[in-house]
């Protein structure tokens, strides 16, 4: 009974401090590997240039295929449709492409945080698809996603979702066109990019001195009760 | 070298605990490398396998009885996990299919790693709330690199949760289910 109430206690505190923040943060899949700029900003140091995306998706009885997009092997860009999301008509697979675009566009009262991306396909969207943009840890983070039907826009912001994975914007988009994550001109930098880099070691020599002294203590009070805790010792 | 191992479970505990810190961070760091993600999870994954090398399986936590109910108990432990998730209303990415198979392997890896052989010679050493709580604090330590802090806490909180299943029940196949489905879900 104890171990159970104890199993629920944790089933609660990992509840309540997941919510807390994105989903995704299990085992990193969104590493903080550097960003692939088209153009990168002075601190970036060495670029690779930024990949394309290209996918077939099927259309099964009139339906769409639920499937994902992604800039490869970057993944700088992920689209993710669920079935039967695009117009299909008289289809039998739909393409979807995706290509940075070059040169960057420069709105005035915008700053961009990440590469433009014209994302295309041969069949319009009847249902809302993700958006989910990668951006690099050396700026500032975007804080909105925006759209424009041509590279000189005019852009719109479409908004973000509140929750993203790290160093990721998500949103949903209804049509194709260019969109790029940023904020606006005037907007203050929401993170300092150097406390990204120096906070979890400083956490990681934190928690290990806790293992340190703690392991001591730990072994002292058990020697002290050495009945306390014993049907926990036995295996299976 | 491998009698002072077996004798001494402090000196083991510390081994044990080193490499797989090694392993998670040296992950970490070189995962950040160009299109090094994939290969960087395979490599670390398998390297934490290793841990569980000379430990007999029931030590680890691993065995064949009662196989449905750890099963079903890993397929609880995945609900629980994904629970935050799939309770926003927002949709989430697809895993991209090549990182599919590198997700299996790095939460088989961690799993036998953290609530296997550490969570055995941790266990040796002082009991089990040394091996719950020594477990659960490297495994959040070892994901310090790879996650920004603010996420740290619902890491060491999966980790605890995880680790006092493995302490409840005896079983560490249930951990294997639920980190399995919950890394390729996320």
């Amino acid at each position: 009974m104890r171990r159970l109430a104890l199993l629920a206690s944790a089933a609660v505190i990992y509840l309540l401090a997941a919510w807390m923040v994105a989903p995704g943060f299990y085992d990193g899949f969104t590493p903080q590997q550097p960003y692939n700029w088209v153009c990168p900003p002075p601190q970036a140091g060495s670029n690779l240039a930024p990949n394309s995306g290209h996918q077939v998706i099927k259309v099964v009885g009139g339906i769409s295929d639920a499937n994902s997009a992604f800039t490869n092997p970057d993944i700088q860009v992920v689209l993710g449709f669920n079935f039967g999301v695009f117009d299909s008509a008289g289809k039998t697979q739909i393409t979807v492409d995706i290509k940075p675009v070059s040169p960057c566009p420069k709105p005035t009262g915008i700053t961009f945080a990440t590469n433009t991306y014209n994302i295309t396909a041969d069949a319009p969207l009847v249902k809302k698809a993700s958006l989910v943009m990668r951006f690099s840890d050396l700026i500032p983070a975007p804080s909105t996603v925006y759209y424009a039907t041509s590279p000189d826009g005019p852009w719109t912001s479409i908004g973000a979702l509140s929750q993203a994975q790290p160093f990721t914007i998500d949103t949903t988009i209804d049509k194709f066109g260019y969109y790029a994550a940023g904020y606006p001109s005037s907007a203050v930098s929401r993170t300092n990019p150097g406390s990204s880099q120096i906070l979890p070691i400083a956490i990681a020599v934190l928690i290990i001195a806790v293992i340190v002294a703690g392991f001591p203590l730990a072994i002292i009070r058990r020697r002290r009760a050495p009945d306390a805790g014993d049907e926990d010792d036995s295996e299976p | 070298m491998l009698s002072v191992l077996a004798a001494r479970p402090g000196v083991r505990a510390a081994v044990i605990a080193s490499y797989i810190l090694l392993v998670e961070w040296a992950r970490a760091l070189g995962s950040t490398a160009p299109h090094a993600a994939a290969a960087a999870l395979v490599l670390g994954g398998l390297a934490l396998v290793l841990t569980g090398a000379g430990w007999p399986a029931g030590r680890l936590g691993l065995g064949r009885s009662h196989l449905g109910f750890r099963i079903l108990g890993g397929l609880a432990l995945a609900a629980v996990l994904l629970l935050p998730a799939a309770a926003r209303a927002s949709p989430a990415p697809i895993l991209p299919a090549f990182l599919a198979l590198p997700a299996v392997v790095v939460s088989i890896g961690e799993e036998i790693a953290f609530r296997g052989a550490l969570y055995a010679a941790l266990e040796d050493l002082g009991g089990a709330p040394v091996a719950i709580i020594g477990s659960t604090a490297l495994w959040t330590a070892a994901h310090a690199l790879s996650h920004p802090p603010e996420f740290l806490f619902a890491v060491a909180a999966a980790g605890l949760l995880l680790a006092l299943w493995r302490w409840a029940c005896k079983d560490l196949v249930g951990p294997i289910v639920g980190h399995v489905i919950a890394d390729i879900a996320l």
